[in-house]
């Protein structure tokens, strides 16, 4: 299409006049000085019939946090009445408490994905990477005695390595995002295996020597478990959305997945920015991986690409768009709560796994589609 | 000269806003050449759309062969027999020649493709144009001339009784097209009708039999080639009235200062050992044809592409231009003719995207200072008469012109003293146009210094204070404001080095 | 007049190596190089069950690659194909084992569901415009929950030799006597010859081709893309559930919920054998030949004492290799 014909939206909230100018006229008839322009009913959006979900949308509460993320809470919420009716055991503290086992190093992997895919990129190497990170860190701690805090380190250090190279590879060498971090995938589940010489790593329960670790996880207060790792997520979002949204790299990150050229042609260093999303997604994982452990004690080698797409889920269900330039660190983490609580509920209700695979397959293809369309619709 | 075969008449057609086709009128007939003229942006592309039915008319008729038609898909009008030899080529360049002649209409023979045959057929086409191309020669590996040479052969193969050149010649070496001119001049006698749309003066009167002439969407007029001059030519092409005032004496007092200095510039093809200087306080209008290399010429001196030789001296000093980072940081600010792509990040805020060059001048520590970065976004939307709701507003909901605003804001704050300007107004409305003029003046008033690149001839006899022109790729003239007229300038721009 | 763009040496402008492509006969001189590296460092790699075993393991990737190499070529993927391969033949084998349905039954069955997931992935990309990794990606996903929500996550083993309906296995390795014959290779052998000449010889062929080279250009030459794009991932499905087959006679048991990263061998054989990730050329002779590396890794390299999480590591530094010189390979051609 050479001609775009589009609307300039300024005036809506005063007076909803809308102005019809033609734009961007590249069929080599920019010469033209006719153009007229002509005025739109008042009002396109009553005509749609939304006319009380666009009354809703413009509540000033809802437009500072967002239709789509309360959406997704509403989302959350009927899904955990649905399986406590379901199941009755799913009211339990201690089914919340699993239940939020699963989203803590899915979390940290969901945050670091999402910026990834800020920048229009994808990383599928994620998943490995954690367990990588877990294995080496884990191996280091049970069988060379290296102390915990070190250990800790390592995982969050081995993690920025693979991020560096995949951004490296991706930033700088131009390559496609999509095959490189699956290759790095494959390298990841190698160097954990070599690494391990394909025996599984379990970290220490929180009862034994080194067993701190697991009050990142959850703290006993008493008789009560508090659930120490939300908090820390929640810290670390904080940090990410900060990140992303007041400062510079951030906002580098989320302009050049918008448009790149447009970014570099303004003096800006995208390689760089672009490689460095990489590497906080690396270190992300790195983070998760000690979750994990903290969490479930053993990982074994060779695995772990399952929750590349459950992190990829939450990431583009919370409104993080595949073609970057958007993303939502709050949505990511209200995403996060949604798969883990999927995969508690279909355990309760004594459901394989599997389930979940075929869901979180069709969420995000619904989420993906959901987002290519309402994009062609702005355009 | 034989009976018409296509006669357009009163086309007509609006997009929403612009009045693209005024009623035009067109004829061709059976062997001979009728040349389509007109400046950038004349309607002459969107004339022959219509016609192939790219796009539909909104008024008039089009006359093919006795019987009123209306083709609704370009495949329709080759099926009838016109066909458009396009300025882009549409070629698949990892299949062969032969294939891309045939796609879409491959002979079979036993359920399998007949590569054979068509093989044999693209050696007769080729022998009937009289050139040596290998039919299985992949489409990639040829020439842009020799790919040319592909589409003209995929015409004929259509059985084309009307066939449309649109530009062919831009990319051709000196013997492709004598060559191209054989091949034309040997379809006429054949009987074919054939549109040549082009801007070069001396193949208009080497190949053609008539020359219709457009303007701004109008039909102006058509002359009997060897009767009429390029002159006569170039005054029915550029022969509008200018409303606005052109710009009399230059602007930039005696001695100014070089603060940009071009010398030898090389790069590609499109940027021929460009040099030239721009001074203090001056609008230095780059004028010439679409293809002419001036985006090219702009890109290369800001790092936006690579070059391959010639210097840059910025207030005298010699610097390395590298990359835009290294041009931003010589304080040159380029203003892309394309400024949704190039330009701005339209998903962003105004606030977000005038601070892109120079945000770390607006952080309190490690954040963002939103606070200084609204204000001094605030600040340039009312110096410059931004029309926005505020700066925390989507670039993408703005206008075209307040559009170019916030880009213009963007060099501003990042206190860019050389602003190269590629087509300032392109899909501005006129309102917001004459703002632009205006703004543009001021800062070059305020000794900003500005290289301006425009297609529009009332633009460029308005705003520079000194002209230079291009014409594939190399400069073609330097003109001062005081000497300049639409003739001289056109005559410039058509004129092969 | 020869104004032909004189890129390349003497040695790319060769005509022989024109016409069978300087990348194919690198990769081909790679593995004779590879091969012989192997026999020298390990006796026991120099054995006749050394080479079925090598044959083995290229099946079922080759066929997986012969299909991926459709839709590389309209510049798209499919990454559902490994886990694919696996789910298709757990569920026939489960229709066989558990149901009790005929072996021809199972295998049609296991064909049929890569066709059917094909077909999703083909609707998804070229009618609904998604981004064929993303969209083939959640394909991925679906078809390893429903392989193993089918069988109930436990693991299928199709009849084996010497049972009644164990003939199904000497489809790709027949004992004659005292030898077994791979007899697979010859079908791999016809299926090559057959793709070739729907790539380069039908309409299909030429049109997936013309589509990931310019679908643009493609489309204003009356050609009706969206059906073409989508059949390359039809055949993508198609080829994955015979790939499905393969493996079932290949392996003992199939897995629940296997099949994750094999996708990477077939994809990388197929990119290794020149075929680009941008689109618009490709060769099934070279993805051959590309799979023949991989494979031959994956047999050789425990030969030289490293295991299989070498391999993995191996897969994913050749896999970047091969992008990284298709990207420099670009990059010159533009």
């Amino acid at each position: 299409m050479f001609i775009v014909d589009e609307r300039a939206y300024g005036d809506r909230e005063n007076g909803g006049r809308m102005l019809l100018e033609a734009e961007e006229f590249r069929a080599g008839l920019w010469g033209m000085a006719l153009r007229r322009g002509r005025p739109l009913p008042a009002d396109l959006t009553k005509e749609a019939g939304g006319r009380k979900v666009e009354k809703f949308k413009s509540l000033p509460f809802v437009k500072k946090v967002g239709f789509n993320r309360i959406v997704l809470c509403g989302v959350l919420i009927l899904m955990y009445a649905l399986f406590a009716i379901l199941s009755p055991t799913f009211l339990s503290y201690s089914r919340i408490l699993s239940a939020l086992n699963y989203a803590y190093f899915l979390g940290f992997l969901a945050l670091g994905v999402t910026f990834v895919i800020a920048t229009g990129g994808i990383d599928f190497s994620i998943g490995p990477v954690m367990f990588c990170s877990a294995l080496i860190s884990g191996q280091l701690l049970t069988k060379s005695g290296v102390p915990l805090a070190l250990c800790i380190v390592i995982s969050i250090i081995v993690g920025m390595i693979f991020g560096c190279i995949n951004g490296g590879l991706v930033a700088y060498g131009g390559l496609p995002s999509f095959i490189t971090s699956m290759a790095i995938m494959n390298v990841a589940k190698g160097v954990g295996s070599v690494f391990t010489k394909t025996q599984s790593v379990s970290w220490p329960q929180s009862v034994e020597a080194n067993g701190w670790y697991r009050s990142l996880v959850r703290t006993q207060f008493g008789n009560v478990q508090f659930p120490m790792g939300l908090v820390i997520l929640l810290v670390i979002a904080v940090i990410c959305a900060i990140l992303l949204n007041q400062t510079r790299p951030g906002r580098y990150i989320l302009c050049l997945g918008s448009n790149k050229e447009a970014v570099r042609l303004s003096g800006v260093n995208v390689k760089k920015w672009e490689m460095l999303a990489y590497v906080i997604c690396g270190t992300l994982a790195g983070i998760a991986a000690i979750f994990y452990v903290g969490a479930y004690t053993t990982v074994q080698p060779g695995l772990g690409d399952t929750f590349n797409n459950e992190a990829i889920a939450s990431c583009v269900m919370g409104g993080t768009s595949m073609a970057g330039g958007l993303a939502s660190i709050g949505g990511t983490i209200i995403g996060t709560l949604i798969i883990a609580l999927l995969q508690e509920g279909i355990l309760a209700m004594g459901f394989q796994k599997d389930y979940q695979y075929v869901l979180t397959g069709i969420i995000v293809m619904i989420a993906v589609y959901a987002d290519i369309r309402s994009r062609r619709k702005r355009n | 000269m034989g009976e018409v075969i296509l006669t357009m008449k009163g086309i007509d057609k609006s997009f929403p806003g612009v009045h693209a086709l005024d009623h035009v009128d067109l004829e061709v007939r059976k062997g001979e050449v009728m040349a389509l003229m007109g400046e950038n942006g004349a309607g002459k592309s969107t004339l022959m759309k219509v016609l192939t039915g790219i796009y539909t008319k909104d008024s008039g008729t089009i006359t093919y062969e006795g019987r009123e038609v209306t083709f609704t898909s370009p495949r329709e009008a080759q099926d009838a027999g016109i066909v458009i030899v396009h300025q882009e080529l549409n070629m698949v360049n990892h299949l062969t020649v032969a294939q891309n002649i045939f796609i879409g209409r491959e002979p079979m023979a036993g359920g399998l493709i007949d590569d054979g045959k068509m093989i044999s057929e693209s050696k007769k086409l080729f022998d009937l144009l009289g050139i040596s191309i290998d039919p299985k020669e992949n489409m990639g590996r040829l020439t842009v001339g020799m790919q040319q040479m592909c589409e003209i052969a995929k015409a004929i193969s259509h059985d084309a009784k009307v066939i449309i050149f649109d530009e062919p010649s831009a990319a051709l070496t000196e013997a492709e097209i004598e060559q191209l001119f054989k091949i034309i001049r040997d379809l006429r006698s054949k009987g074919l009708g054939i549109v040549y749309i082009s801007h070069r003066m001396d193949e208009i009167k080497q190949i053609t039999d008539r020359v219709t002439v457009m303007r701004d969407g109008g039909y102006v007029g058509t002359l009997i080639t060897k009767d009429s001059t390029k002159e006569d030519i170039i005054k029915m092409m550029v022969g509008r009235t200018i409303y606005e005032d052109p710009k009399t004496a230059s602007a930039v007092p005696k001695g100014a200062p070089v603060v940009l200095k071009v010398e030898n510039l090389n790069a590609g093809r499109m940027v021929q050992n460009v040099s030239f200087e721009l001074h203090k306080g001056e609008i230095l209008g780059f004028s010439g044809l679409m293809g002419a290399g001036r985006t090219e010429t702009a890109r290369a001196i800001f790092g936006a592409d690579p070059k391959q030789s010639g210097d840059i001296y910025i207030n005298g000093q010699k610097v390395e231009i590298k990359n835009p980072q290294d041009a931003v940081r010589c304080g040159i600010g380029y203003l892309s003719e394309d400024r949704k792509r190039y330009g701005l990040v339209v998903q962003k805020t105004v606030a977000e995207n005038s601070t892109m060059a120079c945000l770390e001048e607006y952080m309190s520590g490690p954040f963002i200072n939103k606070k200084k970065e609204q204000e001094i976004s605030q600040k340039y939307v009312e110096e410059l008469k931004t029309k926005t709701p505020g700066v925390d507003q989507f670039v993408v909901n703005l206008s075209g012109g307040n559009q170019q605003k916030v880009v213009i804001a963007k060099w501003l704050i990042k206190n860019c003293d050389i602003l190269i300007f590629d087509e300032p107004t392109r899909g501005i409305d006129v309102g917001a146009k004459s703002e632009i003029y205006h703004l543009m003046s001021e800062l070059a008033k305020e000794g900003k210094s500005i290289i301006m690149i425009s297609s529009e001839m009332t633009e460029i006899l308005r705003m520079s204070d000194r002209i230079l022109v291009m014409c594939e790729g190399k400069k073609t003239g330097e003109i001062n404001i005081e000497e300049a007229t639409q003739e001289n300038i056109m005559h410039a721009a058509t004129l092969r080095k | 007049m020869s104004n032909e763009k004189k890129n390349g040496n003497a040695f790319t402008n060769n005509p022989i190596v024109r016409a069978v492509g300087a990348q194919r006969i690198v990769v081909l001189i790679a593995l004779i190089v590879l091969f012989a590296f192997f026999c020298i460092k390990s006796p026991a790699f120099r054995s006749y069950p050394t080479l079925l075993s090598i044959l083995g393991y290229s099946y079922y990737i080759t066929l997986m690659a012969i299909g991926v190499t459709f839709c590389l070529i309209t510049a798209g993927v499919d990454l559902s194909i490994g886990t694919g391969t696996v789910a298709y033949s757990l569920i026939g084998g489960y229709c066989v084992v558990t149901l009790g349905m005929p072996i021809g039954v199972g295998m049609l069955v296991t064909i049929l569901l890569g066709l059917i997931f094909g077909t999703l992935n083909g609707t998804m990309v070229a009618v609904f415009d998604l981004p064929p990794f993303i969209a083939t990606l959640c394909t991925m996903m679906i078809v390893r929950g429903v392989g193993s929500i089918v069988s109930g996550g436990m693991s299928v083993t199709w009849p084996s030799v010497g049972t009644p309906q164990g003939w199904f296995r000497s489809i790709f390795r027949i004992q004659i006597g005292e030898t077994m014959y791979p007899i697979g290779f010859l079908w791999i052998i016809l299926l090559i010859v057959i793709m070739t000449i729907v790539l380069n010889k039908t309409k299909l062929g030429r049109y997936i081709i013309a589509i990931g080279s310019n679908k643009e250009a493609t489309r204003l030459s009356g050609v009706k893309v969206v059906k073409y794009h989508m059949a390359a991932y039809i055949i993508s499905g198609f080829f994955t559930g015979l790939a499905g087959i393969a493996y079932a006679a290949t392996f003992q048991a199939i897995a629940a919920a296997g099949g994750a990263g094999l996708e990477l061998d077939a994809i990388a054989g197929a990119i290794i054998g020149g075929t680009s990730m941008t689109g618009g050329s490709g060769s099934i002779v070279g993805t051959l030949i590309g799979v023949f590396i991989m494979s031959m890794l994956k047999t050789g390299l425990p030969y030289i004492g490293l295991q299989a999480n070498w391999q993995q590591i191996i897969t994913g530094v050749i896999l970047i290799i091969a992008v990284g010189v298709d990207v420099i390979k670009n990059k010159k051609l533009a």
